[in-house]
C-alpha cells in the first residue's frame, strides 16, 4: 500500500465531519462485497441510510483519492472497484491521526516509549542476556 | 487560619522522593495506585487552596461579582487577605482550570480518532475479538480504552517480533484495559495541570503502569525473559524509526531511559506482590511520609475551606 499519509482533501475540508470515516468504511464494505467493478448507482441502492446519490459520489472520490478504490470508465459513467481491505483504510487513518496528534502517548498507552541515547547499547545488552537462556529461542543474530 | 493555607500548595514538592522510593520498593500495581490516589488528593487540595486564597484577596476588590457583605470589615478582620495575591490566585485558578479542560479535550479527541479510524474493523469473536492489526509498515502498538476496548498493533510491530514476543506484547495491552490504565493517566496528568511540583508522580505512575502491564504479560506468558525480549525487541525496531526529537534533548543524562529499566527489572527477580510495605523499610517509611504528607495537606486545605465558609456564612444574609 502506497503510503497516503495526508490524502489531499479534495476541496471538501469543512466536510470532516464525525460519521466520515464510518461512510467511507461503509462503501468500501459494499464495494468488497461486489462480484465485480460496480457503479455510485450500485453502491447507492445497497447503502442502509438513504444517501444522496452525489454523496456516495463525494466518498467514492474520497475514497480515490486515498487510493482505496480504483475506477475504470464504462461509457458516461464511472465503474469503481476496492483496491484496499477495511484494515488498509483503517491504517491509514490511525496513521493520520499519529501523525496529527502531537502528543498521542499522553493517552494511548504505547507499548514502548522513546529511547534516550545510551539505551540503545543497553537493550542490546539485555537481549543478549534474555536470550542466553538455554529455554529461550536461538532466534538472536 | 493563618500561613498553612499555603501548604497544600507547596506540600506537593514532596512527589519526587515519594515516586522513587515508591517506584523501587513497591510492586508496580500498588506504586501506581498509590501514587495517582496522592496525586488526586494533593491536586485537589491545591484547587481549594487556590480558591481560597483567591476568593479572600478579591472579596474586596470593587466591581467583583462576590456578595459585598463579603468585603465586610468584620471579614476582613478574620481573615488574612492580600489583593494581589488574591488576584494572582484567581487567574491561576483560570489558567488551571483552561489546562484541564484541554486535557481532557485532547484525551477525548485522540480516542475518538482512534476509535473512528477502527470503525471499518468489525470486532472478531473469540479472545482475539479485540485485537486489530493493520497494515502498517510503521511499529506501534496501542491500548485504546473504550467498550469494549482494543488492541492496535501494526504490522511493522507484529514482524519485528516472534511469535512467543508477540502473545507478551498482547497481554500487556491487554492488561492496561483490563486494568483500566488510562484511567490512572488521565488523574495523574490533570493534577499535573493543577500543580506542577505533581508532575514528577505522573512520570513514575506513567512508568508503574507499564511495569504493572508487563508483570500481567510476564504471568500470562509464563517466562518473564519473553516480555523481556519483547520489550526490548519492540523498543529496537521503534527506535530504527526516526525517534522523536525530543529523546535527544535529554541526551547528557547517562541514566538508563524508562525501556531498559522495564526490560532490567523483568529480567530481576518477581516483585514482592504485598501492597504495604512493612514499615520499618526504607519503602514502608516513605509511604508513611507520603499518607502523612497527603493527609496534612488534606487537613490544611479542608481547614481553610471551612473557616472560610464559616467566616462568609456568618456575614451573608441568606
Amino acid at each position: 500500500m502506497a503510503d497516503e499519509g495526508h490524502a489531499p482533501t479534495t476541496g471538501d475540508a469543512p466536510a470532516r465531519r464525525r460519521g466520515q470515516g464510518e461512510l467511507e468504511a461503509q462503501v468500501l464494505a459494499v464495494l468488497q462485497r461486489a462480484p465485480g467493478p460496480a457503479t455510485a448507482g450500485w453502491v447507492q441502492e445497497r447503502l442502509e441510510g438513504d444517501l444522496a446519490y452525489t454523496t456516495v459520489m463525494t466518498i467514492l472520490s474520497r475514497l480515490h483519492a486515498k487510493n482505496a478504490v480504483s475506477r475504470s470508465r464504462s461509457g458516461r459513467s464511472y465503474l469503481w472497484q476496492a483496491s484496499s481491505d477495511a484494515a488498509g483504510l483503517a491504517a491509514l487513518r490511525m496513521r493520520r491521526m499519529l501523525d496529527g496528534e502531537a502528543d498521542r502517548d499522553a493517552v494511548l498507552a504505547s507499548f514502548v516509549t522513546a529511547l534516550l541515547p545510551h539505551d540503545e547499547e543497553l537493550l542490546r545488552t539485555l537481549l543478549d542476556a534474555a536470550s542466553a537462556d538455554p529455554a529461550a529461542t536461538d532466534r538472536e543474530s | 487560619m493563618g500561613l498553612f493555607v499555603f501548604l497544600p500548595l507547596v506540600l506537593p514538592l514532596t512527589a519526587v522522593p515519594i515516586a522513587r522510593l515508591t517506584e523501587q520498593h513497591l510492586h508496580p500495581r500498588g506504586a501506581a495506585r498509590l501514587m495517582t490516589v496522592i496525586s488526586a488528593v494533593l491536586a485537589v487540595c491545591s484547587v481549594l487552596c487556590l480558591g481560597l486564597i483567591g476568593v479572600v484577596g478579591t472579596a474586596q476588590i470593587p466591581g467583583n461579582p462576590l456578595p459585598d457583605s463579603w468585603s465586610d470589615p468584620e471579614v476582613r478582620a478574620a481573615l488574612p487577605y492580600h489583593e494581589t495575591v488574591g488576584t494572582a490566585a484567581m487567574w491561576l485558578l483560570a489558567l488551571v482550570g483552561t489546562a484541564c479542560a484541554r486535557t481532557v479535550v485532547r484525551h477525548l479527541r485522540v480516542r475518538a480518532r482512534a476509535r473512528r479510524a477502527l470503525s471499518g474493523l468489525p470486532a472478531g469473536q473469540g479472545s482475539a475479538g479485540d485485537l486489530a492489526v493493520l497494515p502498517d509498515s510503521s511499529p506501534y502498538a496501542y491500548a485504546l480504552p473504550g467498550s469494549p476496548g482494543r488492541v492496535v498493533v501494526s504490522t511493522g510491530m507484529l514482524d519485528g517480533l516472534a511469535a512467543d514476543e508477540r502473545e507478551a506484547l498482547l497481554a500487556h495491552e491487554r492488561a492496561h484495559l483490563r486494568h483500566r490504565h488510562h484511567r490512572y493517566l488521565l488523574t495523574t496528568q490533570l493534577a499535573a495541570c493543577v500543580n506542577p511540583f505533581l508532575r514528577p508522580l505522573q512520570n513514575a505512575v506513567a512508568y508503574s503502569a507499564e511495569r504493572w502491564a508487563d508483570e500481567d504479560s510476564a504471568q500470562a506468558v509464563g517466562d518473564r525473559r519473553i516480555t523481556a525480549r519483547a520489550v526490548a525487541r519492540a523498543a529496537l525496531v521503534s527506535h530504527a524509526a526516526p525517534a522523536p526529537g525530543f529523546a535527544a534533548f535529554a541526551a547528557p543524562t547517562a541514566a538508563a531511559g524508562p525501556v531498559p529499566r522495564r526490560v532490567a527489572a523483568l529480567l530481576g527477580p518477581v516483585p514482592t506482590s504485598r501492597n504495604w510495605p512493612p514499615a520499618t523499610t526504607p519503602a514502608g517509611l516513605a509511604a508513611m511520609v507520603a499518607a502523612i504528607g497527603t493527609a496534612a495537606s488534606a487537613l490544611c486545605a479542608l481547614n481553610a475551606a471551612v473557616a472560610l465558609l464559616v467566616v462568609l456564612k456568618a456575614v451573608t444574609p441568606l
